[in-house]
């Protein structure tokens, strides 16, 4: 069942409710409306990815005042571009991979304090390879199905802001926006194994977070 | 025999299904005999989903006003 629509008392739009299952048929149909000059048309596609967009610049930079900025420039050179589009791919994975893009930009002008790799958390080991402690509860289970603990989503927000910048940048790109790892590597000139490696070490080091959350102490 | 410390190491190409048939097997046996790895490859497989709703995030109602508004300002009617 579609979750109602919500109608948005600013632009007095329909705003759809958010989903991971952005419909891509739509998708394609407006895509092609605008690039005949519809502009309702590529407005209604803007409707539709805005909120993944401007989550992934927020989520980025950490500024929200550079998160609207980049929905902006995104969206603009998205139409700039529009007309080489040529649609192998879905609309909604070429918008990301502009703001990625964008975002990233933004954070090598930026200088920010960098976190130390050493002080990424990652399971310990015995001596000869075995887990030292391991889950008293198998919280991994169903894991989709409950709800999300709000104490639980504030200890994953601080533990996510503490990985080091290139940890972070890789995990929020692959893990939760979904690029690829070739677009990850188009976009910020690392290797694919390295990419790799960093996303293992962020995602023991989140898992950690998640595991003291349920096991305090 | 692949000990905690390997599988664990090889988690991500394991879920990303880029491992040899050799490799995934002896990952398999080792999680077969070892309920700690076991578990934790659960954890490790429901983290990624857990953030990504800890941080979604939606777009405020007036930063979304004012990219329509910004938009139809570079964007002009082709006629
Ligand atoms: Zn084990």
């Amino acid at each position: 069942m579609k979750p109602a629509l919500t109608r948005d008392a600013a632009t007095g739009w329909v705003r759809p409710p958010m989903s991971d299952q952005v419909d891509t048929g739509d998708d394609r149909r407006l895509l092609a409306r605008a690039q005949d000059g519809e502009i309702a048309a590529f407005e209604a596609l803007v409707e539709a990815h805005q909120d993944k967009v401007y989550g992934l610049a927020l989520r980025m930079t950490r500024s929200e005042a550079d998160a609207a900025e980049i929905t902006q420039d995104t969206f603009l050179s998205a139409y700039q571009h529009l007309k080489d589009f040529r649609g192998e791919a879905a609309f909604g994975s070429w918008v990301h991979r502009i703001a990625a893009n964008h975002a990233l930009m933004r954070l090598r002008h930026r200088r920010v304090a960098q976190a130390a790799e050493s002080e990424l958390q990652g399971p310990e080991f015995t001596e000869r390879g075995t887990l030292a402690d391991y889950p008293l509860s198998d919280w991994g289970q169903n894991a989709e199905e409950k709800a999300l603990d709000a104490e639980l989503g504030v200890a994953i927000q601080q533990a996510t802001d503490r990985l080091p910048e290139g940890y972070r940048e890789v995990f929020l790109l692959k893990d939760v926006d979904g690029l690829s790892y070739e677009q990850i590597s188009e976009a910020t000139g690392d290797s694919i194994p390295a990419i790799k490696s960093r996303l293992h070490r962020a995602r023991l080091a989140l898992r950690e977070a998640i595991e003291q959350f349920y096991q305090p102490g | 025999m692949y000990t905690c410390k390997d599988s664990i190491n090889l988690l991500l190409e394991y879920l990303d299904g880029e491992m040899t048939p050799e490799e995934a097997r002896h990952l398999k046996e080792h999680f077969a005999g070892c309920r700690p790895c076991e578990e934790f490859l659960s954890t490790y497989r429901a983290t990624s989903g857990m953030c990504k709703r800890a941080l979604a995030q939606r777009i405020p109602q007036e930063v979304s006003a004012k990219l329509t508004e910004f938009l139809r300002s570079k964007i002009k009617p082709a006629s």
